[in-house]
């Protein structure tokens, strides 16, 4: 388990609560899970993402993560039309515990409220509520 | 993460259960996550119990890995039912004992991968009291007695609260699993702890063995409590 100040947490993205990440951008913002989240749940094994085209709102279900016997849910930090999904996480799930803000985003979304973006942590807030 | 968060040692209740269906214990589960990410649940719980005879599925099924008709289970009286939980196929049954802990894992100051290793560990210390050596594998998860498995670990998170747990074998008709692929590994044997020639197996000693290894491993007092106290939670969502 990594120490925190050993946790990768760029300024380009803001955080959720729930650990998920997004990369702020006016019609494909893409999301995905942060260095503590890969790292608290061990190796993936398996990404379900939800369809391209669905509208989710903030907070709820959009898909799973599973690590090694252990499924856990992913949350929306904000609400949107789900614009891409990630291919690759179906062949290389790894990718997540790997590149977690690279190769191993999750969904791209089409944001429907910006403030809701701008209600999300930025690094420092995120380091905080991690208690570091 | 890894130091344990100031308040870990505070009570986590127990509830022992009745054995009872697994679509019952299941939505029992959900109200109980759903009251403690919401907070009208203020304490970790820990339900115990046994099943009656079900084949269960893991969040990517697992179907495939039944390999006797459909029929054959039907008669045998055994149902499938479908689990979000992590891990593939798994049969449970009476004389098994079913641990499902219901953790705030913030609050605790624990991952889920720490979790598995823990709920391991649980059965492994419950193995040595009736004098079983059992040893963790680190490539297939669970607990396992050489090349035979004694005890499952599948879980699902909820905004960081724990449901689905462990099922460990105590002594059972262990029939059943040879009619899938447990967990989609081909060619394994289970095992159990009378089927171990454990001293003095029974269900209630086991119970309480594990109740007290779950205690020291995850370093919560466990409160013996009925399920009634916490019916405030039947309405719930």
């Amino acid at each position: 388990m990594k120490e925190i100040d050993a946790l990768n947490l760029p300024e380009d993205v803001r955080y959720a609560e729930d650990h998920e990440w997004l990369r702020p951008s006016e019609d494909a913002a893409r999301i995905g899970i942060s260095d503590y989240a890969q790292d608290q749940l061990g190796d993936i094994v398996y990404v379900e993402l939800p369809a391209v085209g669905r509208r989710l709102t903030k907070g709820e279900e959009f898909g799973t993560v599973e690590s090694v016997k252990a499924v856990s849910s992913l949350y929306m930090p904000v609400g949107g039309e789900v614009t891409a999904v990630n291919e690759q996480l179906a062949e290389a799930p790894e990718l997540v515990n790997t590149d977690p803000y690279g190769q191993g985003w999750m969904i791209e979304v089409k944001v429907t409220d910006v403030a809701e973006v701008a209600a999300l942590m930025d690094r420092a807030a995120y380091l905080k509520a991690l208690g570091g | 993460m890894t130091a344990p968060a100031a308040d870990r040692g505070r009570p986590c209740l127990l509830v022992d259960l009745p054995p009872m269906p697994y679509t019952e214990a299941l939505a029992l589960q959900h109200r109980l996550v759903a009251g403690r990410i919401d907070g009208r649940l203020d304490s970790d719980v820990v339900l115990m119990l046994e099943h009656a005879p079900v084949f269960t599925l893991g969040r990517r099924g697992g179907l495939e890995d039944l390999i006797v008709p459909r029929d054959r289970l039907t008669k045998a009286g055994i149902v499938v039912a479908a689990a979000e939980r992590g891990g593939l196929i798994t049969y449970h049954g009476p004389g098994q004992l079913v641990v499902y802990p219901i953790l705030d894992l913030k609050t605790l100051g624990i991952g889920v991968r720490e979790l598995v290793t823990a709920l391991e560990q649980i059965m492994i210390d419950t193995a040595a009291d009736f004098g079983i050596v059992a040893d963790r594998d680190a490539r297939n998860r669970g607990v396992w007695v050489g090349e035979k498995k004694l005890g499952s670990i599948g879980l699902a998170v909820r905004h960081g609260v724990s449901f689905h747990g462990l099922a460990l074998n105590v002594d059972l008709d262990l029939t059943p699993f040879s009619w899938i692929h447990p967990c989609g590994l081909a060619g394994v044997a289970m095992t159990s702890l009378a089927a171990q020639g454990g001293i003095g197996v029974s269900m209630n000693t086991a119970r309480r063995r594990l109740a007290r290894h779950f205690a020291s491993v995850l370093g919560c007092p466990l409160t013996l409590t009925a399920l009634d106290t916490l019916k405030d939670l039947k309405t719930g969502p």
